[in-house]
C-alpha cells in the first residue's frame, strides 16, 4: 500500500481515545510516539508538548481531543443518558455502537426504534436528550462501574476504502497529529530551528489547550494542522475542494498573510498538491487562540480535507496527509536556513 | 448453539440472496436429516424421530436479513442504493457497510453538522439523497469494484456484553436458524419438518412454497421480534422483555393465531419451567402469515426471542432467551404430534 508510514501513524493514533478535558489515555500514547523525536511533557491542561533545537522557533500544533459524549445518569432501567463533548452530530448517534469508558471499558449501543413500533410523529431526528445507551445492565450493576462524567467514544472500525482512504472516528485531529509525526520523520537527521511541538487539548470545546500551551512555547511562528471539509455529496463543488486535492493552505484575516502565501509559493516550487482554503475572519481551529497568546505568534493554518466531519465514518485520503506533512517539512527547512 | 448463531450472524443473505447462509446451514444438518434445497432456495429439511407423529409438524425460520441493494452509480463515484426489507435513514447513516462479493467496505456519509441549516437539524437526509462513500474516484474505479444488484450488509460485529446480552446484525432471523439446526442435531422424540426460508423480509415469500411442499397439519414459526424494553417504557408498550423467555404471539400484522394452539404454548411451558411470555403488541408480521393460508389451512403458533433494535446493524438480544424459545419449541412437539 501507498502512504504505509502515515497509514501506520494514522492507525495507531485512532486506536487511542481522548475526549476533550479527558484526553489522558490519547496523551500518554501520543507522548510516546512524540519522544522518538523529543523530550516530552505533559501539562497542566493536557497537552503534549515537546521541543527541540535552539534559536528562532516554530510551534506546530494539532489537537488530540476527539468529540464524544459523557454519562450524566444511569437511569432507573439500567440505561446511560448523555450530555455532548464539543459538537456530538444527533443525527449520526441512533443505533451507533460506543464505548463507555467507566471503571472498565463496558460496550453499548444507541437505542433506536424499530419500523415495526414506529408512529408517524417518530420520523423526525431524535431530540439530543431522548439519546439513551443500552448496555446490557441493570442500575445496580451498572452503577457498579459506569459514573457520571465517565466519557463515551464511538465504537467503529478503522476501515481501509479504495484508493488509500480511511474511514474511522477521530480522524478530527488524529490526522493533523499523524501529518505533524509524519513531518518529524521527513526531517530526520536534518539540521533545523528550534521546534516545538504541541498536540493540545480541548480544542472541540472552545480552545484552551491551544491557548495556554502557545503561551508556554513563545515561539516566534506557528502552523496549526487541523481537518476541513472536503467536498461529499450535497455540498458544492465551487465552494468545497475534492478529497485526495492535497493540503489546504488557510487565507483569514486571523491567519499570518505573509506565512500563508510562502506556503503556498513553496507548494508550487515543490510540486507538492495543494488548495487555498479562504476564510473571512476567525478559522475555527487552534489557529485562532494561538495567534492571540502572549505577545503574539504569527500563525498559519495547514488543513486536511475530510469527510463526514464529527461522525463515527470521518473519511481521509492518506496522500493529503502526506502532503499536509511534505510542505510543513519543507517550510522548516527553508525557515530554518534562512534564521541560521 | 451459541458458535453457530455467531457464524450464522456474520455471513451476509440479504432477501434473495440467502445462499451463503444455506450452505452454512447444510454444513451443520448434513448426516442429521434428509434435506433438499427447493426452486426458490428454501432447505427443507426431514428430521427422523423416535415415533411417527399422527401430525406432520413444520418449525419455520427465516434466512434472509434486511439489508440493502446497489441500484446505481453517480458521476462521482458513490454508490446509490435501495434498502431491501424495511431498514430506516437513521440506523444507517454514518454506518459501516459491507458490499458484494469483493466485501468492498464503504460508509454512508452525511453532510457535515456544521454545514447544515437550523432546519436540517431535525431532519434526515431524503432516501434518495443518501449514497455509499468507498473510496473511489470516479465512476470507473467504481464500477471496476462493485456491480449494479450486489447486497450490501451492515458491518456489525457479534459481540457479548452487559448481562448475557448478545449485539450482532441479523439475529433476526438467525437465532430462529440456530435454533432449528440445534433441533435437528438433537434427538427428536417425533418426526419433523424443517423450512429454513427465504425472502421473508420482502413480503413472507418463502415460507408459502415450503409450507406448500411439506403440507403440515402444524406449524411453529421461530423468529425474532421486538423487544421495546428500554429505557422508560413501562407495561404493554414494552411489547416483551428480554430474558422472560420466547414471546408468543395472539396476534400480529399478518397473522390472526389459533387460539387454542397460543393458549397451549403458555400452559406447556408454565407446565415444564421454561420461561415464556405474550408478546403485548399487535406488530409485526412473520412467515405464520404466508403458511396459515398454504393449502386448506395451518395452524400455526409463533415463538421469538425478544430483540431490541430490529432492523438495525445492533440488534440486541439475551441468549438465555434463544435456549428458553429451543427449550418450548422442543416441548411442543409431543403436545402437537398426537
Amino acid at each position: 500500500m501507498e502512504y504505509g508510514e502515515v497509514r501506520e501513524l494514522l492507525y495507531k493514533l485512532c486506536a487511542l481515545r481522548g475526549t476533550s478535558g479527558n484526553e489522558s489515555a490519547a496523551a500518554a500514547g501520543i507522548s510516546e510516539m512524540l519522544g522518538k523525536y523529543m523530550q516530552t511533557h505533559i501539562d497542566r491542561l493536557g497537552n503534549v508538548t515537546g521541543t527541540r533545537g535552539e534559536g528562532f522557533s516554530i510551534l506546530l500544533d494539532a489537537h488530540i481531543d476527539q468529540i464524544g459524549l459523557a454519562v450524566t445518569a444511569v437511569d432507573e432501567d439500567g440505561f446511560v443518558k448523555v450530555a455532548k463533548v464539543g459538537g456530538a452530530d444527533c443525527r449520526v448517534l441512533t443505533a451507533a455502537q460506543v464505548t463507555v469508558h467507566g471503571r472498565e471499558d463496558v460496550f453499548g449501543v444507541i437505542t433506536s426504534t424499530p419500523p415495526h413500533l414506529k408512529g408517524d410523529d417518530d420520523k423526525k431526528v431524535k431530540k439530543f436528550d431522548d439519546i439513551t445507551i443500552d448496555i446490557g445492565m441493570s442500575k445496580e450493576q451498572a452503577d457498579k462501574i459506569i459514573s457520571p462524567g465517565d466519557r463515551i467514544t464511538f465504537n467503529a472500525p478503522f476501515d481501509t476504502l479504495a484508493g488509500n482512504r480511511i474511514a474511522s472516528p477521530s480522524v478530527d485531529d488524529r490526522a493533523g497529529v499523524a501529518a505533524i509525526l509524519r513531518c518529524l520523520q521527513l526531517l530526520e537527521g536534518k539540521e533545523t530551528c528550534r521546534l516545538d511541538v504541541m498536540f493540545s487539548a480541548q480544542e472541540e470545546t472552545g480552545g484552551s489547550g491551544a491557548k495556554t500551551g502557545a503561551f508556554n512555547s513563545q515561539a516566534d511562528e506557528a502552523i496549526a494542522c487541523d481537518v476541513s471539509f472536503a467536498c461529499a455529496p450535497g455540498l458544492s463543488s465551487d465552494k468545497y475542494v475534492a478529497l485526495g486535492s492535497g493540503t489546504m493552505v488557510g487565507y483569514a484575516p486571523a491567519l499570518d498573510y505573509k506565512m500563508s502565501r510562502r506556503l503556498t509559493q513553496i507548494a508550487e516550487e515543490k510540486g507538492i498538491p495543494h488548495t487555498e482554503e479562504v476564510m473571512g475572519g476567525r478559522t475555527g481551529t487552534n489557529g485562532d487562540d494561538i495567534q492571540v497568546s502572549g505577545r503574539g505568534i504569527k500563525t498559519a493554518l495547514l488543513s486536511i480535507p475530510i469527510r463526514n466531519m464529527h461522525t463515527a465514518v470521518e473519511v481521509v485520503d492518506l496522500a493529503d496527509i502526506e502532503n499536509t506533512a511534505r510542505l510543513m517539512a519543507e517550510y522548516i527547512i527553508e525557515r530554518s536556513a534562512g534564521n541560521a | 448453539m451459541l458458535e453457530i448463531l455467531k457464524e450464522l450472524c456474520s455471513l451476509p443473505g440479504i432477501s434473495g440472496r440467502e445462499d451463503k447462509v444455506r450452505d452454512y446451514i447444510i454444513s451443520k444438518i448434513d448426516g442429521f436429516c434428509e434435506y433438499e434445497v427447493d426452486p426458490l432456495g428454501n432447505l427443507i429439511a426431514f428430521k427422523k424421530g423416535a415415533k411417527t407423529p399422527k401430525n406432520r409438524i413444520m418449525f419455520d425460520a427465516h434466512t434472509d436479513e434486511v439489508g440493502l441493494i446497489v441500484t446505481g452509480v453517480d458521476s462521482d463515484g458513490f454508490i446509490k442504493f435501495t434498502n431491501v426489507g424495511g431498514v430506516e435513514t437513521e440506523v444507517i447513516i454514518g454506518r459501516n457497510v459491507r458490499i458484494g462479493e469483493k466485501n468492498i467496505p464503504g460508509v454512508l456519509g452525511i453532510k457535515p453538522v456544521h454545514l447544515i441549516e437550523k432546519d436540517e437539524e431535525q431532519e434526515l437526509p431524503k432516501k434518495d439523497d443518501l449514497y455509499i462513500d468507498i473510496g473511489a474516484k470516479t465512476k470507473e474505479e467504481e464500477l471496476a469494484l462493485v456491480s449494479l444488484g450486489e447486497e450490501i450488509h451492515f458491518e456489525s460485529e457479534f459481540i457479548e456484553f452487559g448481562d448475557g446480552f448478545i449485539k450482532s446484525k441479523a439475529i433476526d432471523d438467525r437465532a430462529g436458524c440456530a435454533v432449528m439446526i440445534d433441533l435437528i442435531r438433537s434427538e427428536l422424540e417425533y418426526d419433523c419438518y424443517f423450512s429454513f426460508s427465504v425472502q421473508e423480509e420482502v413480503g413472507l415469500r418463502g415460507a408459502g412454497v415450503s409450507s406448500f411442499t411439506v403440507n403440515p397439519d402444524y406449524a411453529i414459526v421461530l423468529e425474532s421480534t421486538t423487544a421495546a424494553d428500554i429505557s422508560g417504557v413501562r407495561g404493554e408498550k414494552r411489547v416483551c422483555v428480554c430474558g422472560n423467555g420466547g414471546a408468543i404471539s395472539f396476534m400480529d400484522r399478518a397473522t390472526v393465531y389459533d387460539i387454542d394452539l397460543y393458549r397451549k404454548a403458555l400452559e406447556v411451558a408454565k407446565a415444564n419451567n421454561i420461561k415464556a411470555q405474550t408478546k403485548t403488541r399487535v406488530a409485526g408480521g412473520n412467515d405464520a402469515g404466508s403458511i396459515h393460508k398454504s393449502r386448506g389451512g395451518v395452524k400455526v403458533l409463533t415463538i421469538s426471542v425478544p430483540t431490541r433494535y430490529l432492523h438495525s446493524p445492533c440488534c440486541v438480544c439475551k441468549y438465555e432467551d434463544i435456549e428458553s424459545v429451543r427449550d418450548l419449541a422442543k416441548a411442543m412437539i409431543a403436545e402437537l404430534a398426537q
